[in-house]
């Protein structure tokens, strides 16, 4: 079923079940408001072109945070990330002893939140903001008294302003060019990038400052390093060379489900909601088959965007201290002229892989709330016509996602292998947030 | 590489010492036609304008879309020569939700009719003399719609009476919060005897912003190209369909050769731009544009993109300080300054408050004749860099001085018309086809002119460009040469002779009689 089908489906048994709504809570359940706004986002991504991976990742680690402290905000069982969280202070409070309805709560701060963090989206996209903003949220109210949506709903604005206010000052809130600095020098030496692109915008590397942003939970964007890649070397006999030829004979060898594997963990921006995307995409499926409570589904939304989030400001560090060039690069140096990657060869720095950083970070944290043989199904490009893939643990997975890109032609395997590595260092500052009492 | 190394040997028979640059003096507001392509959300795109002569004057009328306005007819009455002159007509033709439109004789009378694309239902507006026009969907059984169009082009199939017209729609305009993926499909009506076949719908269909039906190859069988806005799409790409007659058609896939290639597709302009015989195209979209030429020895579609190395990626402002990516709309290929070498115009506009990309982003005039093969940018010193949100727009010689003038449909602000005025310009000819019906305008013909060794050729087309297109004079420049030869390739295969023409004239060039020079 399209993606947009099954929020038609999900916004249209929401609407018909108004008439038996209580008098005191919303017809629509919260968590089908969050879904709702997540698949919403998962679009802006893919059609708002400053949502390069490290920027969405970005607007989605702010997005979960507000909707996880509207709803702990209400909760004795759920404990604030302020204090947790880099320079988070302490959040607008709620009134004790008022009644509040989470949903009408979730749609304000879902709302605000979504439309400052893709400000920079286009007509249409403005144009469906408002959508759900104004025809959602008519029927998100609907049962609820008028004084109780008038507090839930400035309640969820006041943490979104809070939000919102908080993530100016990381580095990363503003983004000129989609990212591309107008001057650039590359850096000397037979080993560093060089632009692989016929785009002019892309002659240039994509946001090259930032693994200097603040974390969410990682205290800097240098606190999980990576050792150096195998030294340069022309030589045959060097493991450069070796890992070099490696891609070549994958490419040459390629069989239709390597292809297949390639093209679904390709996710680039512009075309799918890119990495991050992907992996919030495969969370919001879970929550979604399992009937999920709402704790359950802002926790797992929050901590997975904020994964993603710490995991680009780190594999960014990392990508710019080694500068490394891509394969096509070497390969068309070195080994054959004429080679040509199956991808498109993203225009920054090869090592680390970025999909193996952040889905070395997502199945760390998934693994951690989910168990180690958890199997699922990934339909996330279903609407673009690739058939959903079957996984039966998380790092099964995010082991695939690694290996896409040598499939690809865009990485060597170390700067896959350790990637992961990388992730999986990363996910472990999130996994010990203390967020939902067990 | 080669190929542009080609072009220069090729066409150097035509070319003056030195890059003429082309001037233009704006007219707008004094040339009388005021018309603004207004509208909101489903007015985003499109803004054609469509350029034809129906007043039997050789001059070319104008056509403008309105968007939730009227569409507007614009008489010509510019002198030969002189400045720019437009009175409004009532044609008929004054229909609301009009996104672009097209001038063809499709019932081949001798009369030009018009086929509106619109957000709601197409029309087919038959010609009925002096610039009046009735529509005539019923008469021709031409099913209409109720989609969101944004493309077209035609041509006649071998045998047909009638043309066969590709129309490509947008998005199910119906859906508000979740549009993406919801491309409705593209038709194609297939021409027969006295009408149009039942639409058959292009599946799959990708949120066309531009069609063109052209011969690549030089089969003698033209294909469909179809450029795609990917904002809107899942799972698309650029599109090739083969249409062979009586035969469904085919989309050309890797396996032959046809490259995955997804972008904010916009307009395309053909022209054989390399001289290596075949059509080359350029595809306009955002923060990026393509050159596609053939690539040598291939046998199917497989384009190599010269864009960059030909300086013509039009990526972002060139003037203005804007420094954010462009958006490019209509693209067409003519010569401004009559020295041989066709050049390159790109209407550019933000699509609506989209802050990634340039509010201020001017219209590109890409003059060839530079360094290494290269177009060099002179938009701004020719006078046409816009500001506005431009997006169609028509390149043709208005005051028929042989001179190729300018229009550009801009959205929520007027229509802009410019007149050429380049000094030290080269000699020119300017063309028409006639052949008996059906398909009276020869659409799909070749015409060629030769000075020396050097050739340049067109390809005769109706589509493209961004929701705009002309029928009438072709234009050649001849650059230094007096005179030139010309020569016909009809669209059933058959070759015309050489002719010899004079420069800094009209000719009617019909099948199988001598050029007969038209005087305005």
């Amino acid at each position: 079923m399209r993606i947009v089908g099954w929020l038609a489906m999900v916004a249209a048994v929401a609407m018909l079940s108004v008439g038996a709504a209580s008098a005191q809570g919303s017809s629509v359940g919260p968590d089908v408001v969050v879904r709702t706004w997540y698949r919403l986002m998962l679009e802006l991504v893919r059609h708002t072109p400053t949502m390069s991976p490290p920027v969405s990742s970005r607007a989605m680690g702010y997005v979960g945070v507000a909707a996880y402290e509207t709803v702990a905000g209400g909760s004795d069982a759920m404990t604030s990330l302020a204090g947790q969280l880099n320079a988070l202070d302490a959040l607008p409070a709620r009134d004790p002893g008022a009644v509040y309805d989470e949903a009408v709560a979730l749609q304000a701060v879902l709302s605000a939140s979504v439309a400052s963090f893709f400000s920079n989206t286009g007509p249409t996209g403005q144009r469906a903001m408002t959508a759900l903003a104004t025809r959602f949220g008519d029927k998100v109210a609907v049962g609820v008294p008028p004084d109780v949506i008038a507090r839930s709903a400035a309640y969820g604005q006041a943490v979104a302003a809070h939000i919102n206010q908080w993530s100016q000052d990381d580095g990363g809130a503003r983004v000129e060019n989609m990212g591309f600095p107008f001057d650039y020098t590359p850096k000397e030496g037979p080993q560093s990038w060089v632009p692989t692109s016929l785009v002019r915008q892309q002659q240039a590397p994509l946001l090259p400052y930032w693994g200097t942003n603040r974390p969410f939970v990682m205290p800097a964007g240098t606190a999980c390093p990576l050792p150096a890649p195998p030294a340069y070397s022309e030589d045959p006999t060097s493991e450069f060379y070796a890992q070099a030829m490696e891609v070549v004979t994958a490419k040459a060898t390629i069989t239709d489900e390597q292809k297949a594997i390639a093209r679904f963990w390709s996710d680039d921006p512009m075309l799918s909601p890119t990495p991050p995307g992907h992996w919030m995409s495969i969370a919001l499926q879970i929550l979604e088959r399992d009937g999920a409570d709402l704790a359950t589904h802002v926790d797992v939304m929050a901590r997975i965007g904020m994964a993603m989030s710490d995991a680009f400001i780190g594999c960014w560090h990392s990508k710019f201290e080694y500068d490394l060039l891509r394969p096509v690069t070497y390969i068309r140096r070195v080994i054959d002229p004429a080679w040509e990657p199956l991808l498109i060869t993203p225009p920054f720095p090869e090592y680390p892989s970025g999909h193996s950083t952040q889905s070395g970070a997502a199945a760390t944290v998934l693994t951690a709330l989910y168990g180690e043989r958890y199997g699922f199904t990934d339909a996330t490009h279903a609407d673009d016509g690739l058939q959903a893939r079957r996984y039966d643990s998380f790092w099964h997975a995010a082991e695939e996602a690694g290996i896409s890109r040598l499939y690809g032609g865009i990485h060597f395997r170390a700067a896959i292998e350790r990637g992961l590595d990388q992730g999986r260092c990363i996910g472990a500052y999130v996994n010990r947030l203390q967020t939902v009492a067990q | 590489m080669r190929a542009a190394l080609a072009l220069l040997t090729c066409l150097s028979g035509f070319a003056a010492s030195a890059q003429t640059t082309p001037k233009f003096a704006e007219e707008t507001g004094s040339a009388g036609l005021v018309a603004t392509y207004s509208g909101e959300w489903e007015e985003m795109v499109g803004g054609g304008v469509a350029t034809f002569d129906c007043s039997g004057d050789m001059r070319p009328e104008v056509l403008v879309a309105g968007g939730v306005g009227p569409a507007t007819l614009w008489r010509n009455e510019s002198p030969v020569g002189g400045v720019l002159a437009f009175t409004s007509v009532t044609s008929g033709l004054e229909m609301t939700k009009v996104t672009g439109a097209y001038p063809l004789d499709i019932d081949s009378d001798g009369i030009t009719d018009v086929v509106l694309l619109r957000v709601g239902e197409n029309l087919v507006m038959r010609g009925l003399g002096a610039c009046r026009f009735e529509p005539a969907n019923g008469l021709w059984a031409f099913e209409g719609g109720d989609g969101w169009s944004t493309a077209f082009a035609a041509m006649w199939e071998k045998g047909a009476a009638f043309p066969t017209l590709a129309v490509g729609n947008y998005i199910d305009r119906t859906e508000e919060a979740f549009p993406w993926g919801s491309c409705t499909d593209n038709w194609l009506h297939r021409g027969g005897v006295a009408g149009f076949a039942a639409p058959l719908p292009l599946t799959p269909s990708f949120c066309a912003l531009s069609m063109l039906f052209t011969d690549w190859n030089r089969s003698g069988t033209p294909s469909l190209r179809v450029s795609n806005d990917r904002e809107y799409y899942k799972g698309g790409q650029e599109q090739l369909w083969d249409i062979q007659p009586g035969a469904a058609p085919r989309l050309y896939t890797e396996a032959d050769g046809w490259a995955r290639l997804r972008i904010w597709g916009m307009g395309i302009a053909s022209h054989d731009v390399t001289g290596d015989g075949y059509p080359d195209y350029f595809l306009t979209s955002m923060a990026d544009s393509k050159f596609q030429t053939l690539k040598p020895d291939t046998k199917g579609p497989a384009y190599a993109d010269l864009a960059w190395v030909r300086g013509i990626t039009a990526h972002r402002p060139y003037t203005g300080g804007d420094l954010r990516p462009s958006t490019g709309w209509h693209a067409q290929f003519e010569d401004v300054n009559n020295d041989g070498l066709t050049d390159l115009f790109v209407a550019k506009g933000n699509v609506w408050e989209m802050p990634d990309f340039a509010m201020d982003d001017p219209n590109n005039l890409l003059v060839a004749g530079g360094p290494d093969g290269r177009f060099v940018e002179m938009g701004d010193v020719a006078g046409v860099a816009s500001m506005q949100a431009g997006r169609g727009a028509a390149l043709t010689d208005l005051n028929l001085d042989g001179l190729v003038d300018l229009i550009v449909v801009n959205r929520n602000s007027p229509v802009q018309v410019w007149r050429n005025v380049t000094p030290d310009a080269g000699a020119w000819v300017q063309v028409r086809l006639a052949q008996p019906a059906p398909n009276v305008d020869a659409i799909g013909a070749w015409i060629e002119v030769r000075v020396g060794d050097a050739v340049q050729r067109r390809e005769i087309t109706s589509g493209g460009g961004h929701v705009s297109g002309g029928l009438g004079w072709w234009h050649f420049g001849l650059g230094q040469a007096t005179s030139a030869e010309v020569r016909v390739l009809w669209p059933d295969g058959t070759e015309g002779p050489w002719q010899p023409v004079a420069g800094n004239a009209f000719y009617r060039l019909e099948r199988g009689v001598e050029p007969q020079v038209a005087a305005p």
